[in-house]
C-alpha cells in the first residue's frame, strides 16, 4: 500500500512540475549562458527558438554566430524541450498559453505571461547595477538556476524580499 | 643535464607558449599575415593591446572596445556590459583553459571582432591580439 501512494505521489509530480525544467545541456550551458544567464528551453515556444536560432549573427544586438553542427545540436535539444513541449511544467504552460498562435516572440520578456508577472517592478529595481536588465533572471530570482522562480525566491538587490 | 631541462620547462610555460593545436594555428595565422604583408615578421603584444584597448563605434552603433567587457585587468573578471554576466579572466596565467582550443578561440575572435570593429578580424590583428592576452 505505501508503494503504491508512493508512486501515486511520484507520478503526480512528475506529471504537474512547478517551475520549468532546469537546463540539463552542457553544450548549452557552454554556448549559451557564457554571454548571459542560461534561459531554460520551456521559457519559449519552439517556433520562436527556431526563429531566434536562425538570425544569431546579430542575437540582440550581438554576434553569438556558432558553427553549424553545434547549431543544430543547441535547435534541438531547444526544440525537444521548448516550452510548447513542457506543458507539464507551470511556467513553461502559462507562458505557451500567453502566446498568440500568429505571433513569434523571440524574447522571452516580450511574452504576455512575462510582462503580466513583472508589471508592478519599478525602474529603479532593473535599472540598478546589481541587475542591469529585466533579462538578468538570476539577479532577483535567486533560484532561477535550478528552473524555480517563485515568489518566495524572489530577493531584489536593495529592495528586498517580494512581498 | 635534468636540472637544467626542468628548469627550462617551467620557465617556457610561463613564457606565454602555446599549446600545439594552437600553436598551429598561430603558425596558419603567421602565413595568413606574410601573404598580405611581405614585410610581417611576427605577432606583436604590444599592437595586440592596441587592438584590445582602442574604442570604436561597435555593432550595436555605440562605443565598446574588447575591454568593456573583459575589463582593462585581464587576470580579474569581466562583465558583460548588456546582460551583466561575469566573465571569467581571459588572461591564460590565472584562467588556463584560455587559448587552448582552437576552435572556441576562433569563435570568440570572429564574434568579438563584428562586436567590436563590426568587420572581421584580419590574420595580423588576430595574431596580435593573441599574443597579447597569451602574455597575460
Amino acid at each position: 500500500m505505501k508503494n503504491i501512494v508512493l508512486g501515486a505521489i511520484l507520478t503526480v509530480s512528475v506529471s504537474f512540475a512547478s517551475g520549468v525544467k532546469p537546463v540539463d545541456n552542457q553544450l548549452y550551458k557552454k554556448e549559451c549562458a557564457s554571454c548571459h544567464f542560461g534561459f531554460q528551453p520551456g521559457l519559449l515556444p519552439a517556433r520562436s527558438w527556431v526563429k531566434l536560432m536562425n538570425n544569431l549573427e546579430n542575437h540582440f544586438g550581438d554576434d553569438a554566430s556558432l558553427d553549424k553542427n553545434d547549431k543544430k545540436l543547441l535547435v534541438d535539444y531547444l526544440v525537444k524541450n521548448s516550452s510548447d513541449r513542457a506543458m507539464n511544467y507551470k511556467r513553461s504552460r502559462k507562458i505557451t498559453s500567453s502566446i498568440f498562435g500568429n505571433s513569434t516572440p523571440i524574447r522571452i520578456t516580450k511574452t504576455p505571461y512575462f510582462i503580466r508577472k513583472h508589471d508592478e517592478l519599478r525602474v529603479g529595481m532593473v535599472k540598478q547595477k546589481e541587475v542591469g536588465s529585466i533579462s538578468n533572471c538570476i539577479a532577483c530570482h535567486t533560484t532561477a538556476n535550478k528552473g524555480i522562480y517563485s515568489e518566495r525566491a524572489i530577493n531584489i538587490p536593495n529592495y528586498g524580499r517580494w512581498e | 643535464m635534468k636540472i637544467i631541462i626542468a628548469t627550462i620547462l617551467p620557465l617556457s610555460l610561463f613564457a606565454a607558449s602555446f599549446n600545439a593545436p594552437m600553436q598551429k594555428y598561430i603558425d596558419e595565422l603567421k602565413v595568413q599575415a606574410k601573404n598580405s604583408d611581405s614585410s610581417f615578421v611576427d605577432f606583436s603584444v604590444k599592437r595586440g593591446e592596441k587592438i584590445f584597448t582602442s574604442v570604436h563605434v561597435g555593432k550595436r552603433g555605440k562605443k565598446i572596445s574588447c575591454a568593456s567587457c573583459h575589463s582593462l585587468n585581464l587576470k580579474a573578471n569581466g562583465k558583460n556590459i548588456h546582460t551583466n554576466k561575469v566573465l571569467k579572466p581571459l588572461a591564460p596565467s590565472v584562467n588556463s583553459a584560455r587559448l587552448t582550443v582552437v576552435k572556441d578561440t576562433k569563435k570568440w575572435l570572429r564574434r568579438n571582432f563584428k562586436d567590436v570593429y563590426v568587420r572581421a578580424g584580419t590574420a595580423k590583428e588576430k595574431g596580435d591580439v593573441l599574443y597579447f592576452i597569451n602574455s597575460k
